[in-house]
């Protein structure tokens, strides 16, 4: 960047620098304490001095709304990037980014997550603290899994995660009311059920506990170690309606489908607390394809209301 | 549609000398497949004249009315964000020309599916068309997807229905299910249309 920008400039709103050759922006951003947007994507940034030094202190790390740094060379998200607390768009499509960090909450205006094109492999929990996300792009990645507490994305208005490495989603993603656009084509989805992929059997504790908090056996922090009055505080309950069991780490894991919207039907994960407890209507050695009919029928009810628009391979 | 009854060759040397002999060409009995193509093809795009029409939204693509020839046809100018994609869509009995007014769209072609099919969806071929570059498909060449595959790079299509329609299905790549769904303009002569 010229030296000196701030001072011919210093009213400086809008800055576009892509396309450019840069290989790295330096301190005359700092003095630009007008400028909302900067965008400077197709560049060689992303080694060190991408981002100048000084960044949280500068007037930038407030008034900055508008990032593009797509079409780059970051291998990863410059700690400097997470300062810019005013942020509420930022763009690193096409980059060779290979994860996000779990700081990246601290984005906390952020609406729009543009990270398409990259080699990203796993989402952090934490991008899920992210109040205002509207809009986030995941698509043309590795990622093989979706953490369950996306779902507490409560703004999220469209999900794009087409072309990538995922077999199912996690239940809860019919949590997501305000969802009108998801993209899942090109995606390793499994099409049939998929019965008792891994069962490890529970722990004497584990059978314990389950015991305790199915009979409602009275318990006080004074009984117990503090550890125990832990563990028996994370016990889950088991979706299985009939069931009111619970379970603590050992589960079963099944993917069933849940037609949405009455006409596609999408693997997700449940946890149920052992292979016999399953469907309400059917026992266990039922055959899986009308298990999976049967249960996708009180999902379906429930996801037809949530999801308007779908947007399937 | 039917063959060529005359050979010409179209030179639109603007948009709206291509909207003007689009309406010529239409006002006639016969029309040819080949000759609209060589038209919207020979039409060099020049933002200034359709910028007013692109109006890109930030969750997906947009379709822009410019023209309603008279009934005959629609002319619509598509906008394709950065990884904005449609569904695999079928064109209701209608010819279908689309062309490159900026950057680049992915078409993949795919075979109908099956009467009661259950399996994934056969890809025909795929290619990236480049600006300027005409493609043209109806039903009986089969269904396809356009993508702006770019992660930098939004798009702009100029896409031409004849006759015009306002429905088509949808289909799941992997089973081959339909679903009947309503287009609608996102704006009409450039000016945003609210609903």
């Amino acid at each position: 960047l010229p030296a000196g920008l701030s001072q011919w400039f210093p009213a400086l709103e809008v800055l576009d620098v892509s396309g450019t050759g840069l290989t790295e922006m330096g301190t005359e951003l700092l003095s630009l304490p007008c400028l909302h947007t900067l965008l400077a994507k197709n560049n060689r940034l992303g080694g060190p001095g991408s981002l100048p030094k000084g960044l949280e202190q500068a007037p930038l790390a407030r008034s900055l709304r508008v990032l593009n740094l797509s079409g780059n060379r970051f291998s990863e998200m410059p700690p400097a990037l997470l300062q810019l607390r005013g942020l509420r768009s930022l763009s690193l499509g096409g980059n060779r980014l290979h994860g996000i960090p779990p700081d990246i909450q601290e984005l906390h205006s952020l609406e729009f997550l543009y990270l398409g094109g990259n080699f990203i492999t796993a989402i952090p929990p934490e991008l899920a603290k992210l109040p205002s996300l509207r809009y986030l792009v995941l698509c043309d990645n590795k990622i093989q899994s979706i953490p369950p507490q996306l779902a507490q994305l409560h703004s999220l208005r469209s999900l794009s995660l087409h072309n990538n490495l995922l077999t199912y989603l996690p239940r809860e993603i019919l949590n997501l009311v305000h969802l009108d656009e998801l993209s899942l084509r090109g995606n390793p989805l499994v099409v049939r059920f998929v019965r008792d992929l891994t069962y490890n059997p529970p722990s004497l504790q584990e059978l314990a506990g389950r015991t305790i908090k199915t009979r409602n056996v009275p318990y006080a922090p004074s009984d117990l170690p503090e550890s125990l009055v832990r563990y028996l505080s994370l016990a889950s309950n088991c979706p299985n309606p009939k069931c009111g069991g619970v379970y603590f780490d050992s589960c079963v894991r099944q993917i069933k489908f849940v037609d949405f919207c009455g006409k596609y039907r999408l693997p997700l994960m449940h946890y149920l607390c052992s292979p016999e407890c399953s469907s309400p209507y059917s026992s266990a050695s039922q055959s899986s394809t009308s298990q999976s009919e049967s249960d996708s029928e009180d999902e379906a009810s429930v996801a037809a209301h949530r999801m308007q628009k779908v947007l399937l391979g | 549609m039917e063959q060529p009854v005359q050979t010409e060759t179209w030179k639109a040397r603007s948009l709206e000398e291509l909207i003007r002999i689009l309406h010529q060409i239409f006002a006639e009995d016969k029309v040819s497949v080949d000759e609209v193509q060589a038209l919207m093809e020979s039409y060099e795009s020049n933002p200034e004249e359709w910028l007013q029409y692109a109006k890109f939204d930030q969750y997906r693509y947009t379709r822009n009315l410019v023209d309603n020839g008279n009934g005959k046809f629609n002319l619509m100018i598509l906008c394709w964000g950065e990884g904005h994609g449609s569904s695999i869509h079928d064109h209701t009995d209608s010819h279908c020309f689309m062309k490159i007014l900026q950057g680049n769209l992915k078409e993949t072609l795919f075979e109908w599916p099956e009467k009661k099919g259950n399996g994934e969806m056969t890809k025909k071929s795929e290619r990236v068309l480049r600006e300027n570059q005409c493609a043209y498909i109806n039903d009986s060449i089969g269904l396809h997807r356009v993508e702006n595959i770019s992660h930098t790079e939004p798009a702009v299509s100029l896409h031409l229905y004849s006759p015009p329609f306002d429905t088509c299905n949808t289909f799941d790549q992997r089973t081959g299910h339909k679903h009947k769904v309503t287009m609608t303009f996102y704006s009409q002569f450039g000016e945003r249309t609210v609903c």
